[in-house]
């Protein structure tokens, strides 16, 4: 009975944990991103760039924004473990996905792998935050011209937003962070996880 | 006092320490990959009934290899080397397709264990030299890698006879330890 109790407690009070895929193609600095994120939130210094290898699996970091927690899977990008993607889907709240805005040959790559991940069922809902990455080197294109070659169908189902970071000097990161943070509080998707969590957490109290 | 200034040295070069288990069934390669570790190269093995255990050297970091025989009937003792382990080396052979089935099985009742929650996963897809081994892509597949949402992982394509992706391996092992883990 106190179980009971306890877990509707912890329904109704606890801080929401929110999970963030980020994917991208491999080389677009997902990584980066991700130590990035550790060092501007969080009291671990992350991975400084020259260190970082390229993934080939899970690498995870969990921070504190606007007193919401994250945690966020960053997953490799190379050809044979996308694969592996689509088995996180369903218990992502949304998805940042890299672009390194640098390398235009990349971009075709870059959009087909982000459609079929759109087209996906088990992402129904879930804003997706694209960045035109590395806009610290010289040749990178902003946001509004990767989106219009991106120019994405079926993008209306779901909050969306561009943004230019680079995840070498952290710029455009803080804005980023903060549309996810309030577009994953409005999103739907959020209180579907959240009913489908609390319903699991209910049933094994 | 010197207690002190051994903590500040070491924090300061960064002499850290780990324990690493390295586990997988028998024949995966598992001492083979330990003495390639240890020494840089190939030393003739017996099935290991118990355990080797090394110190290796790499990246700033102290690594205190256990590499545990791997038979069915050896198994159970694995648990006894579960406390204070920061990450799990698990050894497959890739062209042993008949036992992915068990290797899958063996690895996710370790990743259920208790005291070995905080560990991160390096998983060697091992023996690629021998014809007809899987790939990264198929190993991480029939393990059910995807299933792991909690800790770090990574896997590579090793080949122990020819030292390949092994200190790969390895790099990834130091960088995540250092980053905090977990």
């Amino acid at each position: 009975m106190f179980s009971l109790f306890y877990g509707l407690w912890k329904y109704m009070f606890s801080k929401t944990e929110f999970h963030v895929l980020i994917l991208g193609i491999d080389k677009a600095g997902k990584t980066t991103l991700l130590e990035k994120l550790k060092t501007l939130y969080s009291n671990l210094e992350g991975l400084p760039p020259d260190r970082i290898v390229p993934t080939v699996g899970l690498n995870i970091g969990r921070i504190e924004a606007s007193n919401t927690k994250l945690i966020f899977w960053d997953l490799g990008g190379q050809m044979g473990l996308r694969t592996i993607w689509e088995k996180y889907y369903e218990e992502a709240h949304a998805i940042v996905y890299v672009i390194d805005a640098s390398c235009p040959s990349r971009f075709e790559d870059s959009k087909s792998a982000l459609e079929k991940v759109l087209r996906h069922g088990d992402l129904e809902g879930a804003p997706l935050l694209i960045l035109a990455n590395k806009q610290d080197l010289a040749g990178a294109v902003s946001s509004d011209e990767l989106a219009r070659y991106l120019d994405l169908k079926e993008l209306d189902e779901r909050p969306y937003m561009f943004e230019a970071v680079s995840a070498y000097d952290g710029s455009g990161i803080k804005d980023s962070i903060d549309w996810l943070v309030d577009a994953m509080g409005r999103s739907k998707r959020t209180e579907t996880l959240r009913i489908r969590a609390g319903v699991n957490g209910l049933a094994s109290a | 006092m010197g207690l002190v200034f051994t903590k500040l040295f070491s924090s300061l070069f960064g002499n850290k320490e780990a324990r690493i288990l390295v586990l997988g069934l028998d024949n995966a390669g598992k001492t083979t990959i330990l003495y390639r570790m240890q020494m840089g190269e190939v030393v003739s093995t017996i099935p290991t009934i118990g355990f080797n255990v090394e110190t290796v050297q790499y990246n700033n970091i102290k690594f205190q290899v256990w590499d545990l025989g791997g038979q069915t009937s050896i198994r159970p003792y694995w648990r006894c080397y579960f406390p204070n382990t920061q990450a799990i080396i698990y050894v497959v052979d890739s062209s042993d397709t008949d036992r992915l089935v068990i290797a899958k099985e063996e690895f996710h009742a370790i990743l259920e264990e208790e005291e070995l929650k905080g560990a991160v996963v390096l998983v060697y897809a091992n023996k690629q030299d021998l014809p007809g081994a899987l790939d990264d892509a198929t190993i991480t597949e029939a393990l059910e890698l995807h299933k792991i949402k909690n800790r770090q992982w990574a896997i590579y394509k090793t080949s122990a006879i020819k030292g390949e992706g092994i200190f790969e391996g390895l790099d990834w092992l130091s960088n995540t330890l250092k980053a905090g883990g977990g």
